[in-house]
Order: C-alpha cells, then sequence, then structure tokens
C-alpha cells in the first residue's frame, strides 16, 4: 500500500461519522417520537459516505425512512470506500486490471451462489425448528466425502450422478434419524431451555460426525475429479475466439474473466436446485405446509398439517441440501474432514445478513459474502494474509448487519419465541 | 424444613485433600505422565467451570472460551518474547527510560529459525559482549497482564454480544474465536504463526520451598500453582453465585425483561458475568503456557471448545463443581481411552476414535440426563436421610408448580 497513513485516516474519519450518524439519528428521531427502527442503517451509512454534509440536513428534517434513503447511502458509502482504497493503493491489482477483477467478481458471484445455497438449507430449519444446527458444515463435509467415495474409491468410472444422489439420500435419512431421535423433546416440553438445548445437541453431533470421518477416512486430503469435461466450444470463430473459449476444465469470457468448470457446474446445478426447490415450496401441498408451518405453527397445526412430521422433513432437506453444496465442491476443493467449519460460519452470517427465514435473502446474501470475499482475498496487499483472513470477512459483514440492520436485508418479524413448540 | 445430608461437602473435601496429597504419596514411575494429566485436568476444570458460570448460570452460551484462553496465553508469550529491561540503552530498539533503567521493547521479525536471532536486542548484545546484564520480564507480571487482557476483550465482546441471544451469541462468539485463530496465523512475524511462541517456564531458575529445590521441569510448583487457581476460581465463583450477583445473573437467564422491570441493571451484570469468566479463562491460558513452554493456534480449533463444552454438560452445566469434577474425571478417561489396539486385521485408532466416544456421551448426555451425569448423583446423596414420603411429596409439590405456567397459558 502507498499511502497507508490516507487510508487508514480516511477509516477512521468514516467509522467516526458512521458512529456519530448512528447514535445522534436515533436520538433525534427519538426526541421527535418518530420510528427509530432503521434510523441506525440511515444515520451511519449517510454519516461515512457524507460526513456530517448529509447529516445536518437528516437530522433538521427527520423526513421519513424510505428504502430508497437506505439503499442509496449504503451504496455510496461502498463507492465512497472503494475510492479511498483506490487512491491509497494506486499500484494495486484490483484498482489497475480490469480483468482481475472481473474475474475476481465472476468468481465470486458463482462461489457465492454455492454459498447462498448452503445457507438455504440452514435458514429452512431454522425459519420450522427454530434451531441453527451446528452440525450444517459437518453435514457438507459428510455429503462431499459420501460423493468423494463414491464415484472414486468404490465405483470408479461411474456417473457422478449417482455420488450425488448417495450423498442426499444417506444425509436425508442421517438428518431425519437424528430429528427423531435426539430434537423431539424439544417440541413436548421436555427439556427446559430448548434453544439452548438446540445448540447443544447439534453442536455435540458436529463434533461426533466430525471425528467419526476422521476416525474412518483419515485426515488425508482427498479430491474428486471434476465431474464432467466442458465441450469444445470457439465462439465466434475459431481463430479469433473472443465471445467464449473453452478447454476441458476452464472457460474464458471476453478474453478476460476465466471460470473453472468444477465451479461453474456447481454453480449450475445450485441454481437448478434451487427453482426446484422454491417450486417444491410454493406449489406442491407439503412445501406450502412446511411454509406455513413456518408462519404460524399452531394456525397450521389447526389446518390439518401435522407440525412433528414437518420438523422432520425440515431438517432432513436442510441437511441434504448441505450434503448437495458439498458434493458440488468436492471437485472443486481438496476435502478434510475439518472442511465444514468455515462454511458453516458463513451459511450463518448469509441468512442473518438476508434475514433469518427468507428465501431470496439467503440467495442474494450469499451472493454478497461471495462478492465481499472475493474483494478481500483478491485487494488485500499480503496474497498470504489475505488468504488467512478468510473467516474474519464474513464476520465483518456479520458484525455489520447485527449493529445496523439485525432483520438482515428481508428480515420480517420472527416469531423466535416458539422454537418449535407447539 | 427438611434435614439435608453434607455428603457432597464432605466428597469434595476428601477430594481437595485428596488432590493436596496426591503428589507426596503417589511414587509409581509414570508419575511425571499422571502428574501432568492432572496439571491438564485442572487447567480443563478452570475452563470448564468458568464457562458453566456463563454458560449454566448466566445463560449465554458462548463458543469464544478458548478464544479468552488464547487472549491470556499470548499476551503474556508476547510479553516475555518482546519486553526486556537493560540498564543502558541499546539506541536500535523502542525503548523507554523507566526509573533508570530501560523497557526494550523488540522488533518483530519472521519466523525463519536463521533470523530468531538478529533481532535489535540480539544485535546490541553482541555490541556489548557481555557488559550489560539484561533482565526478562517476570513471569507473574505477564500472566497478571494477560488475565487483564482477557478482561478487556471480554468487556469489547460483551458489550458486542448484548443484544444477542442464544444461537446468535453462540455463533458470534465461535466466529470471533475464528477470527482470533486467523489473525495469530496470519501475523506470523509478530505470532509466529502456526509454528507457535515459546514461553519461558514459570520458575525459569527453579524455585526453593520448604528447603527443597524444584528444577523447572519439576512438576511439583505448577500442579499446586494449577490447583490454586482451580480452587480460587471456584472461590470466586461460589461467592459471585451464593451472592446478589448470581442471583440476577440466574434472574437475567431465565427472562431478561422481567428482570429488567424488577429493577436488575441487566446491561452491567450480563457484561460483568462475561468479563469475570474471561478473565478466569485468560488467567488459565497464561499460567497454562508458561507450564507448557509454548502456544500455537493449533490450540484455538474446535476441537478445544468441544472439549470444554462436552465436560461441562456431562459434568453438570449449572452446577460449577460438578464441571470440575467432570472435566478431570473425563480428561483422566480421554488419557486412558488412548491405547490403539487391534481388532483381527483391522486397526483401531483411539486417538480419534475416544472423540467419537466423547462426542456420543455428550449427546446421550444431553438427551436422557441434560442435568449432567454427577449432579443427579450429588442430589441423590445431598438427600440421603430423607424419607421416602417427603422425597414423594416433595415431587408432588415440584409436579404442581411445574404444571402452573401451562394453567396460565
Amino acid at each position: 500500500m502507498e499511502f497507508p497513513d490516507f487510508f487508514w485516516g480516511a477509516l477512521g474519519w468514516m467509522i467516526f461519522w458512521g458512529v456519530v450518524g448512528s447514535v445522534v439519528t436515533r436520538r433525534v428521531y427519538l426526541q421527535k417520537d418518530l420510528d427509530t427502527s432503521n434510523t441506525g442503517l440511515v444515520g451511519s451509512m449517510l454519516g461515512a459516505s457524507t460526513g456530517p454534509i448529509g447529516l445536518v440536513p437528516l437530522w433538521i428534517k427527520t423526513p421519513e425512512i424510505t428504502t430508497r434513503m437506505m439503499v442509496l447511502p449504503t451504496l455510496a458509502t461502498i463507492g465512497v470506500f472503494m475510492l479511498v482504497f483506490s487512491i491509497s493503493d494506486p499500484g494495486n491489482l484490483c484498482v489497475t486490471n480490469g480483468s482481475f477483477v472481473a474475474s475476481q467478481i465472476s468468481n465470486g458471484v458463482i462461489l457465492g451462489i454455492i454459498y447462498g445455497f448452503m445457507a438455504l438449507g440452514l435458514t429452512l430449519i431454522f425459519s420450522i425448528l427454530g434451531v441453527v444446527s451446528f452440525a450444517h458444515g459437518e453435514f457438507y463435509m459428510i455429503g462431499g466425502m459420501i460423493t468423494y467415495f463414491v464415484t472414486t474409491v468404490w465405483f470408479p468410472g461411474i456417473s457422478p450422478v449417482f455420488g450425488v444422489l448417495a450423498a442426499c439420500m444417506s444425509t436425508f435419512l442421517l438428518g431425519a434419524i437424528f430429528e427423531r431421535l435426539f430434537l423431539t423433546p424439544m417440541y413436548e416440553g421436555k427439556v427446559e431451555r430448548p434453544v439452548e438445548y438446540g445448540i447443544l445437541i447439534t453442536f455435540g453431533l458436529a463434533f461426533t460426525l466430525q471425528y467419526f470421518v476422521q476416525a474412518t477416512v483419515g485426515a488425508n486430503p482427498v479430491k474428486a475429479k471434476r465431474f464432467f469435461d466442458f465441450p469444445r466450444l470457439r465462439l465466434p470463430s475459431a481463430e479469433d475466439p473472443w465471445l467464449i473459449k473453452t478447454s476441458r476444465g476452464n472457460m474464458e469470457l471476453f478474453d478476460t474473466i476465466s471460470i473453472s468448470n468444477p465451479r461453474f457446474t456447481a454453480a449450475v446445478l445450485c441454481i437448478l436446485v434451487f427453482i426446484g426447490l422454491i417450486y417444491f415450496l410454493r406449489r406442491t401441498w407439503t412445501g406450502k405446509a412446511l411454509r406455513a408451518v413456518s408462519q404460524d405453527r399452531e394456525a397450521a397445526a389447526i389446518a390439518g398439517i401435522n407440525p412433528d412430521r414437518m420438523n422432520m422433513l425440515a431438517f432432513a432437506l436442510g441437511c441434504m441440501i448441505a450434503a448437495l453444496a458439498g458434493s458440488m465442491l468436492v471437485q472443486a476443493f481438496s476435502w478434510l474432514p475439518q472442511v465444514g467449519a468455515i462454511p458453516a460460519m458463513r451459511s450463518f452470517v448469509i441468512i442473518v445478513l438476508g434475514g433469518l427465514g427468507s428465501i431470496p435473502g439467503a440467495f442474494l446474501g450469499g451472493i454478497t459474502v461471495g462478492l465481499v470475499e472475493a474483494a478481500g482475498t483478491g485487494c488485500i496487499p499480503d496474497a498470504q494474509k489475505a488468504a488467512s483472513y478468510i473467516p474474519a470477512y464474513g464476520m465483518i459483514v456479520l458484525t455489520l448487519t447485527l449493529l445496523l440492520r439485525p432483520t438482515g436485508l428481508f428480515g420480517r418479524k420472527f416469531a423466535s419465541g416458539t422454537h418449535g413448540k407447539v | 424444613m427438611m434435614k439435608k445430608s453434607h455428603a457432597p461437602q464432605l466428597a469434595g473435601l476428601v477430594l481437595v485433600i485428596f488432590f493436596a496429597a496426591f503428589p507426596f504419596f503417589y511414587g509409581a514411575n509414570d508419575y511425571p505422565y499422571i502428574m501432568h494429566v492432572i496439571i491438564t485436568g485442572f487447567f480443563y476444570a478452570i475452563l470448564t467451570s468458568s464457562w458453566a458460570m456463563l454458560a449454566g448460570y448466566g445463560g449465554q452460551f458462548s463458543f469464544g472460551h478458548m478464544g479468552f484462553m488464547a487472549v491470556g496465553a499470548y499476551t503474556t508469550a508476547l510479553i516475555s518474547h518482546y519486553f526486556y529491561l537493560a540498564p543502558v540503552p541499546t539506541n536500535i530498539c523502542t525503548e523507554f527510560p523507566i526509573g533508570g533503567m530501560y523497557l526494550i521493547i523488540l522488533d518483530p521479525i519472521g519466523v525463519t529459525s536463521s533470523t530468531l536471532t538478529q533481532d535489535c536486542l540480539h544485535q546490541a548484545l553482541d555490541v556489548w559482549k557481555g557488559s550489560v546484564e539484561v533482565t526478562a520480564m517476570p513471569v507473574w507480571l505477564g500472566i497478571a497482564a494477560g488475565t487483564a487482557m482477557g478482561g478487556v476483550f471480554g468487556l469489547l465482546i460483551g458489550l458486542l454480544v448484548l443484544p444477542l441471544r442464544a444461537a446468535y451469541l453462540a455463533l458470534f462468539t465461535l466466529g470471533f474465536s475464528e477470527i482470533l485463530r486467523a489473525a495469530i496465523s496470519a501475523e506470523i512475524s509478530i505470532t509466529r504463526g502456526q509454528a507457535g511462541i515459546e514461553l519461558p517456564s514459570l520458575f525459569q531458575n527453579g524455585i526453593t520451598l520448604f528447603g527443597r529445590h524444584f528444577d523447572k521441569t519439576d512438576k511439583l510448583p505448577p500442579y499446586f500453582i494449577m490447583f490454586i487457581l482451580l480452587l480460587v476460581c471456584l472461590g470466586v465463583l461460589t461467592w459471585l453465585a451464593k451472592s446478589k450477583f448470581g442471583l440476577f445473573v440466574r434472574a437475567i437467564r431465565e427472562d431478561q425483561d422481567a428482570a429488567a422491570a424488577l429493577g436488575v441493571n441487566t446491561i452491567r451484570y450480563k457484561v460483568l458475568v462475561f468479563v469475570i469468566t474471561s478473565m478466569i479463562a485468560a488467567a488459565a491460558g497464561a499460567t497454562m503456557a508458561h507450564y507448557i513452554g509454548i502456544i500455537s493456534p493449533n490450540n484455538l480449533v474446535i476441537l478445544q471448545m468441544s472439549l470444554i463444552v462436552a465436560m461441562a454438560v456431562i459434568g453438570g452445566v449449572e452446577n460449577f463443581f460438578a464441571a470440575a469434577v467432570g472435566a478431570i474425571l473425563l480428561e483422566f478417561v480421554l488419557e486412558m481411552l488412548r491405547n490403539s489396539f487391534e481388532i483381527g486385521p483391522i486397526e483401531v485408532d483411539m486417538t480419534v476414535w475416544r472423540l467419537v466416544v466423547f462426542g456420543v456421551l455428550l449427546m446421550l448426555t444431553l438427551r436422557f440426563s441434560p442435568r449432567g451425569l454427577l449432579v443427579p448423583a450429588i442430589d441423590y446423596f445431598a438427600r440421603g436421610h430423607v424419607a421416602k414420603e417427603t422425597v414423594a411429596k416433595r415431587e408432588q409439590v415440584d409436579a404442581v408448580e411445574a404444571s402452573e405456567p401451562e394453567a396460565v397459558k
């Protein structure tokens, strides 16, 4: 970095006005007896992007807060931050090299789709059982492991579809059995504090599964070979393939954006399954019943839906989704029994950012987190450090979300008091 | 009033006497090994009982306890590694005059063994050629600073997680621990990353107690330091639990809004319980790091936190005596399960399988005996002399009380 003093100074200035904005705006709105629910977000973002210039008119006029008033200052803050970064580090690849930026963004979006898909499983479990499954990352890991073993060790040469199916079915069963054996006392009122029970029991499951896999498989990294090869494409012509150029493991768009085959396959499959899931949740009786239970358990029970069965289905489905994400990514990353911890954290960040229980929120949150991680790993000058700090980027997003907008992007008021009890 | 048996208190006293006397009558060949296991057991007992205070009493299921432990350990490690006192200035290091001496702060340098001895102090020492005596920081100062730093971090994190409940809090603190691990692994020039940072032992020059000299590798002084730390920790926790503090903290756990309505300063007590337990964890971490002699980010992996959680749950998460005893017992069980064996051609690697056993035990305990395995036993002995009818009668009263909230609904 060329001008670190300028960077940290500007960052300090933004944080200072952000804090002032969020605190004072809330006070001002409270004094005038207005709605204060989003004042923290608007005040801090306006303060961070414009400093006192934008805050003073806000405090004088105190307009009613609209969506536009939340989105525009947020985008402005991101813009100002990017400007500050590019001024203070003019030699950085992120500033000088357009194709590098494009590659990073497309990579971030592709990984973000997969992250969002995995988070969808967690949000499904949370919205219906009221439990955050700490074993989500372990199901992701097991999904990858089963796919690897089926396609590479036990039946080499078999179509990867069977590997993915095996992973889905076994994790679905595992999730259902675990729910029946260990989570049922929560809804029957047998445990004093069901939320804490849910945390501890899934934590215990995560621990058990991780070391079970390590004991049976060992701690050496494994990696499945890629599921299928790209067809050879040269468009628009073989001599000058500026639009699209593919080799077996890679695809190049516009001569700049390079996308690796496994990630592309994973993202496409995730989108397909995502669409299928939306169809299931919106159009089939079971899906509607699931959503009904997530909105109001008692009303759903009166309407003839068995909430206990929906609990089991939701948990099993959530675990299966995590496993599916894992079985997609086992061809892209090397796999270890410990591989689940970071994706599990990330999934939680995503569902908090997107709003607990929100499906579009999970998707958008996933892409946001994917982009933030791509920016972090791509732009921080010391590449080795940048990679080590991967878990931190998501946590920064989480902290900001919890401080500024605890309901998330598409948050709804959540009936968190029930926690699976009818 | 019912006459209560004092069997659990007696058993506790017997345990304390047993552990106080143990090093003097145990003389088998594996003496250092057994002593090490017990010291580690004490270490886990401190962490587990303070976690039981935070989670069981305070209802704040923090998964960042190992993070605070590492804050304490790394603070004292960095102090002993970077801070020295010398009577004359080196003129190449960062240094401040303090009462006739100079506090020298070493410059952080890389990780390779060839550069390890090329920091500014070593260069100055080469120039001085032994004419100047440099003193390292005393160990107790590092431990005190580590404890204080644990309190500072506990305050910050405690304030940050104030509005969070249950799962949010658990994941946020888990994230804190992960960030700390990432930072320690990444800042190689300061913390030496995965290689870990070495610390002087608790008594670098040995210690003479009651006319007997103990070498720095002797297990007896660290044994008693850890033991006293555990007793102090349990004493502080008991005092807190019995005082107004414990009542308020439990009230907040049961219903924060109701507690606030009754005049409990919920913010103060929620943060305070976080700060106190973090300080205990940091003190344990700092002491243990000096005893082991090295601290690395591997102490922060989720496995370590899982062990604390499992020990607390299996012992009894709402009773920190039970949690502490459970931790020592389980540490022994874990060590005994270490031996791998073979069934026919299959070799069973027990170093990993024992953790699976542990996890299953954790889940089964939670499912079938949520108060832990030791607490029901303690209760049983506590009412050992009570007539059956009285117990039945009390259960009846309990049942009526338990059904009342249902009736209100």
